[in-house]
């Protein structure tokens, strides 16, 4: 099991205890590289649009996803491309934003995941 | 309020010219309503007038749509109107084209709000339904009334800018456009009636039609590759260089066919792509990043194929329309069924 | 079961020195219902305000809204397993204060939304505008996690409706209303003509802020179950979710839930309503497949005509819809689905995450992205900071003379999925 993740939280709380791939990238990015992922046959555990907080509210995105397990997963890759669809047609709301909702948005991303673990 | 001046555009036949022979009638400008240009004026009212009918033959039409779609906005820009009517053309398919055509021009010509009204099968239905406003109509003429009373509301509601409401409202074709608007009865009431007629096997209609799903089911494998000939066709827009044929950069209305016999790399100095969709760089440098010519010539010196065919066939996928998609694989298909093709690389970008 | 709601209508909210129900007024000691608050643990600050249709009020961020009910006869309390024993409810009489509720408000985390205007063109979009609400706004003790910050809110607004609840408790009903469902062959003997319907209804169970409980247990931990309709309306589901105003399903929507009523008013005539599956909305994929495979099997093991899904959220909850539509879909029950539908502000853009030709009847609770005014009021409950600051300023949306422009994503309740409006989209 490997999580791919933006959030500081995510890869503070995870130390140790699974791979953790972290990016300094945007919500979509990441999306991106989980797509990139997907395409090498790697398969999604946890859904990419998890947790209702609309992509152009919360910067934060953390997946978890197997290691790459031959032939392309087909529902995965719908998943991952649904995903990206949506997550583009919102414009982002909030470029700036203080540092508390901040960790809000991360505390929310990492137990959406915790949930999953 | 002022009164709203509307032009209205309508066919030879419903002009009163004749059928099918007078099919190739000019453009004419003529004064005040013709035909069910008179349906319209009576509905509306005192609140517009037709000030100006053009009458165009749908062969003219259709034939030179370029120059007639010209001469015609001039026609409609001299009237000075506040929006245009054409047709409705029920089941009629050039003059729903036509229709469609004229309104889309005069939308973006002359920036005016444009309403026209076809039958749902109306080829011109498909094409120009997202573009401009069309209200659904019978198949033929006795459906004139109902048209009317459907559009002419509707006219007077563009003509003067007001806030246009979901097509469920207001009686036109969905087109795309999510709108709002606060139904009779609440959800879960449309909901159980909905699932009552499902049940009972009688119509219902969703309110949120799924997107259209066009699966095509997978050919048979390729039993044996080393005996294989393989053809490429590619939506990549790759072309020879200069693109002999001005396959357009978007929204493409044809494809190309060209030989590549004893082509066994495609280069910078030789392809390119046409595709205005993509970044070309990479695929200007090297086209066989997308038409893998290079690679195929390897396989089949290396028996792994049997054979790359000697004709590539391509298009550019940006924005085409679907319809022109279907008709250019339509024909490649048949050609290739012909060169007696064993499988087919089909290349996107 | 068979469970008679005795509803008394409220038509107006006072504060008073004594709590009571009379001739259609609640009145409401406000220190007492304050105290209330304030007796759950962690909650630092507690005050009540009273909200009426009509006036130029606006309260945001909204936590959760509650309708104040009370068990008269019968087994069980009001919010089982959280305020009264876990006893199966649903049977016997419960009185309701239709017309009334509690609203929550308190920021738990910096990002929430939920705005209910009580007048202007906002209160169209949110059915808690037509209501007589005590707002009870709540600050945590300082440094109180999210997660214990969202328990003391709940719980304190549980527990105020259930304070209020207590007051009809003796009051003579407006109208009385009984449901009855029947065990299966019992109904089969009693309706053997009628399609027998079933109700798939999704409740939200994501995480933190994105929570629903039932009898107390986390939905998240649960499999696809089933649960009589009346039980619902003894609050046996209550609303921990917080995020995506508009398609969140409060407790309100719950105990009031609109596909359990409209089924009920065509049971017996045009259809059996047999039972409510509850399924979850787990961001865990095999979860996904695991509750949705469950809640084909329980429709198919009853046997019913047909199912109407219903779902709260948005996202990730799209995906849950679509599988509980395809698997019930492939076992030759006809369903029909409520969602609602994020298109963009032009109204252009693919409206669902998720998608299948299987799903042939649907109904909108209309496009949450579509934009609205809303203008200045005279009174703000809660904390405007959020919208103006965050969603008007920092997107250049807040107009000189103080009017915001939000998306109707930011109103409670405006595209709720569960069909409780009349806001549609085509």
């Amino acid at each position: 099991m490997r999580v791919f993740t933006n959030n500081p939280l995510v890869r503070q709380k995870l130390a140790g205890t699974c791979e953790v791939c972290y990016f300094d990238v945007s919500f979509l990015q990441l999306l991106t590289k989980v797509r990139d992922e997907v395409h090498k046959g790697c398969r999604l555990l946890t859904h990419p649009l998890s947790g209702s907080v609309k992509p152009n509210e919360t910067p934060y995105k953390s997946v978890m996803l197997t290691r790459a397990q031959g032939a392309v997963d087909l529902q995965s890759l719908e998943l991952i491309e649904a995903g990206i669809r949506a997550a583009e047609k919102f414009p982002v709301r909030y470029p700036q934003m203080p540092d508390s909702v901040r960790a809000d948005f991360q505390l929310i991303d990492w137990t959406l995941l915790q949930s999953a673990l | 309020m002022a009164q709203v001046r509307i032009v209205h555009y309508i066919n030879q036949f419903f002009g009163q010219i004749g059928g099918e022979e007078k099919a190739d009638f000019r453009p004419e400008l003529r004064e005040g309503p013709v035909g069910p240009g008179l349906a319209f004026a009576q509905a509306l009212g005192d609140e517009a007038e037709i000030a100006a009918t053009v009458i165009c033959g749908d062969s003219y039409f259709n034939e030179n749509i370029e120059s007639a779609k010209k001469e015609i906005i001039e026609m409609i820009r001299g009237c000075k109107p506040d929006a245009l009517l054409a047709g409705p053309a029920f089941n009629a398919g050039r003059y729903g084209v036509a229709c469609g055509a004229i309104c889309e021009a005069v939308k973006k010509e002359l920036g005016i709000p444009v309403l026209t009204g076809m039958y749902e099968e109306n080829p011109g239905a498909d094409m120009y339904k997202s573009a401009v406003y069309i209200v659904p109509t019978k198949n033929n003429a006795a459906g004139m009334r109902s048209a009317v009373k459907t559009m002419a509301p509707l006219l007077l509601k563009l003509a003067r800018h007001e806030k246009i409401g979901a097509s469920a409202q207001e009686g036109y074709m969905p087109n795309g456009i999510r709108v709002n608007f606060f139904e009779e009865e609440r959800g879960s009431k449309r909901a159980v009636d909905m699932l009552l007629r499902k049940m009972a096997g009688k119509p219902f209609t969703t309110e949120f039609p799924m997107p259209d799903f066009d699966r095509v089911e997978p050919a048979p494998a390729v039993k044996d590759l080393s005996k294989a000939r393989i053809a490429l066709v590619t939506s990549g827009g790759i072309v020879p260089k200069g693109n002999p044929d001005h396959i357009e950069s978007s929204s493409a209305s044809k494809y190309g066919c060209y030989d590549i016999t004893g082509v066994t790399d495609l280069t910078s100095e030789t392809f390119e792509t046409a595709h205005g969709g993509y970044d070309p760089v990479y695929a200007n440098e090297d086209a066989d990043r997308v038409l893998p010519v290079d690679v195929l010539r390897e396989f089949a010196a290396e028996g792994k194929i049997g054979g790359l065919y000697e004709k590539f066939y391509t298009t550019v996928g940006n924005g085409t329309a679907v319809k022109s998609a279907k008709k250019f694989a339509e024909e490649i298909a048949a050609d290739l069924r012909h060169a007696n093709i064993d499988a087919i690389v089909l290349t996107s970008t | 079961m068979k469970l008679e709601l005795g509803y008394i209508d409220i038509r107006d909210i006072q504060f008073s020195t004594e709590s009571k129900v009379e001739n259609g007024v609640l009145y409401v000691n406000k220190q007492e219902i304050e105290a209330v608050a304030l007796g759950q643990p962690h909650i630092k600050s507690a005050e009540a305000f009273l909200a009426r249709p009509g006036e130029s009020v606006r309260i945001t961020p909204v936590k959760d809204v509650i309708e104040p009910r009370v068990k008269v006869e019968g087994p069980g309390g009001v919010f089982p397993g959280v305020i009264s024993k876990v006893t199966t409810v649903g049977s016997g009489r419960t009185n309701v204060l239709r017309g009334a509720a509690v609203v929550t408000t308190g920021r738990v985390v910096g990002f929430q939304e939920g705005i209910i205007d009580m007048s202007g063109p906002g209160a169209e979009y949110t059915p808690f505008s037509k209501l007589y609400n005590l707002v009870l706004k709540m600050e945590p003790e300082d440094g109180l996690p999210q997660h214990e910050h969202e328990y003391a809110l709940r719980m304190a607004g549980l527990k105020a409706a259930a304070y209020l609840g207590e007051l009809a408790r003796a009051v003579q009903p407006d109208e009385t209303r009984v449901f009855e469902t029947y065990s299966i062959p019992e109904g089969m003997k009693k309706m053997p003509d009628l399609p027998r319907v079933a109700y798939v209804m999704m409740l939200q169970s994501q995480g933190l802020m994105h929570d629903t409980y039932v009898y107390g247990v986390d939905a998240k931990r649960t499999l696809s179950t089933l649960i009589n309709p009346t039980e619902v309306f003894d609050g046996a589901i209550l609303s921990g979710n917080c995020v995506s105003a508009c398609d969140k399903n409060t407790t309100y929507h719950h105990l009031n839930n609109p596909v359990i009523m409209d089924l009920f008013d065509r049971h017996g005539r045009d259809l059996n309503f047999v039972t409510v599956i509850i399924t979850n909305e787990n961001v865990y994929l095999a979860d996904k497949e695991r509750s949705s495979d469950w809640a084909a099997k329980l429709a198919e093991l009853l046997g019913v005509d047909g199912v109407i899904i219903s779902q709260e959220g948005f996202g990730n909850p799209d995906t849950d819809l679509i599988m509980n539509c395809k698997k019930i879909e492939s076992k030759n029950i006809p369903t029909v689905i409520i969602t609602d539908e994020y298109a963009g502000r032009d109204g252009a853009s693919q409206s669902l995450a998720d998608a299948s030709p299987l799903a042939t009847a649907v109904v909108t609770g209309g496009n949450a992205n579509e934009v609205i005014v809303l203008p200045p009021l005279d009174t703000v409950i809660g904390d405007l900071a959020y919208v103006e600051r965050i969603a008007g300023g920092f997107n250049g949306n807040i107009a000189p003379d103080g009017s915001i422009t939000v998306e109707l994503q930011a109103i409670t309740g405006a595209t709720n999925e569960m069909g409780f409006n009349r806001l549609s989209a085509r």
